[in-house]
């Protein structure tokens, strides 16, 4: 296995002693009180900020020696908020892929399909979607540029616990079948200890611990990290 | 046309008074602004009366060219104020007041809609101006707020491959759409609702209703053009501002 992405020693005004790899096809979970700096280190990963030191690199390459449009359609991101564009629901998935005029109407109906979505909300203004349909719709629109690496803040957090157990399906499926690489913040411990191999632990901006999930969940090693397991 | 004599003007001041009044017992906090609004706009009015009877006196290109300079440096600034933190605030509002004047009045005087007369031309100017001013201003604080409320959809964009042209068009649209709404609300309910200032002055000055329908039909047309034509270049060229070389969005100083 070979890293996919690999941060060394970054840091910027809001996160620190960033220094991890993401091993490819993998599905790393990102844990830490909020404010601890979880979202601004998942924005450094496609370029929506940079580090103010240090270096990121993608396929053994620096990040900026990318196109910058280029990789973030690699390094795909779905926010904590839905941030649906006003329109259709077809609207929204047809953005990345439009921008490459590599649009097909069928490829709608796929998404939707992955995310537990009925086909016939394909023309549903986005408007009329509920929290949770709207977070689906924002994943669906995220793999429609089919990246390699997902980047998922709290994707499943205005989910019921039946939609959550599907979309979790959905993910383990990209990982193990496809190949892709994920990093998904959650708030969620058990969905933490439920899924995934490694996992990172930020406070107060700083990536304190990081490492084999169940390791990390048994044998945590900072203070920080024991007190946030205890709640 | 009848003359407004001085002794009647001073009973504006009843007139005055009412507001300043209310301010008081409703404690509004805006009597002194009020008393000294109205005398400011009194003695400006007083001024302009008399800057325009000398600009009528002098040949009209040096009498055109010399108070639409002065019209379009203090929109400029006026519309600046709007646009805090955006650069180049001021360069833009003068360039962009300056092509919509050049080019609505080529085309007025082209198709010999007014001759190029100071009388006809600096208050013809005024209204284009004035109210694209409005626009500019109004162009520069919709931006500033789409990108503010709109920072989750914009950041959404980017992370989908868009660049900032693509990233903004939603926004551009918005401003653009925004900035023709009031305009068409305007022109579906004029003359109904509301007679317009300048028809209003024809009439008064004597001149016939159909005569002065004319007037306004080129200036509210006119005026909506420019308009539209004020938000388009606004959000065209301020978008860029709102992102740095590297397509990440940078938030503009100087606050709302
Ligand atoms: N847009 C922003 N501007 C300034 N500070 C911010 C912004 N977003 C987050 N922060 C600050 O950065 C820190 C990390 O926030 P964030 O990455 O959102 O944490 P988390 O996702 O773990 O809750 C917090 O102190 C937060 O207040
Ligand atoms: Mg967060």
């Amino acid at each position: 296995m070979k890293p996919i992405i690999a941060a060394k020693n970054v840091r910027n005004e809001r996160v620190k002693n960033v220094d991890f790899e993401l091993m490819e096809g993998t599905l790393t979970t990102v844990i830490g009180p909020s404010g601890s700096g979880k979202s601004s280190l998942l924005m450094l990963l496609n370029r929506l900020t940079d580090p103010e030191e240090g270096e990121i690199s993608y396929k053994g390459r620096p990040m900026s020696d990318y196109p910058i449009d280029e990789l973030r359609r690699k390094v795909g991101m779905v926010f904590q908020q839905a941030n649906l564009f006003d329109g259709t629901v077809e609207d929204n998935l047809k953005f990345g892929p439009s921008l490459k005029k590599d649009w097909d109407s069928k490829l709608g109906v796929s998404l939707l399909q992955k995310v537990h979505l009925p086909e016939d909300m394909l023309t549903k203004d986005v408007e009329h979607l509920s929290g949770g349909e709207q977070q689906r719709v924002a994943l669906a629109r995220t793999l429609a540029n089919d990246p390699d690496v997902l980047l998922l803040d709290e994707a499943t957090s205005a989910l019921d616990m039946r939609t959550v157990e599907l979309i979790e399906e959905l993910l383990d499926c990209l990982v193990t079948e496809e190949g892709k690489t994920i990093v998904m913040i959650t708030h969620d411990l058990k969905q933490a200890k439920r899924i995934g191999t490694y996992t990172l632990f930020m406070n107060e901006g700083s990536l304190e611990e990081k490492g084999n999930s169940k390791e990390l969940f048994n044998n945590p090693t900072s203070e920080a990290l024991m007190r946030f397991l205890e709640g | 046309m009848t003359e407004i004599s001085n002794l009647s003007l001073l009973t504006m001041i009843i007139f005055v008074m009412i507001p300043v009044s209310m301010s008081y017992y409703f404690s509004l906090g805006i009597s002194k602004s009020a008393i000294w609004s109205s005398f400011r706009g009194v003695v400006q009015l007083f001024l302009i009366g008399y800057v325009l009877t000398l600009l009528f006196s002098l040949e009209d290109w040096q009498g055109v060219g010399l108070w639409v300079t002065v019209m379009l440096v203090i929109a400029s600034l006026q519309a600046a104020k709007r646009g805090k933190g955006v650069p180049f605030a001021f360069t833009l509002s003068f360039v962009s007041l300056l092509i919509i004047e050049v080019f609505v009045l080529s085309v007025w005087i082209v198709f010999d809609i007014i001759p190029f007369k100071s009388e006809q031309v600096i208050p013809m100017s005024g209204m284009i101006i004035g109210n694209s001013m409005v626009a500019t201003g109004l162009a520069f604080e919709r931006m500033k707020n789409e990108f503010n409320d709109g920072r989750g959809k914009i950041l959404a964009a980017l992370s989908l491959g868009a660049k900032p042209a693509e990233a903004s068009k939603m926004i551009i649209r918005k401003t653009i759409r925004a900035s023709m709404i009031p305009n068409v609300d305007t022109l579906k309910t004029i003359g109904l609702v509301q007679l317009p200032g300048m028809m209003t002055g024809l009439i008064l000055g004597g001149a016939s209703p159909i005569d002065a329908i004319r007037y306004q039909i080129v200036v509210s047309i006119s005026i909506f053009s420019c308009v539209s034509i004020c938000a388009m270049i606004i959000s065209l060229v301020t978008y860029r501002f709102f992102f740095n070389n590297d397509m990440q969005l940078q938030t503009l100083g100087g606050g709302d």
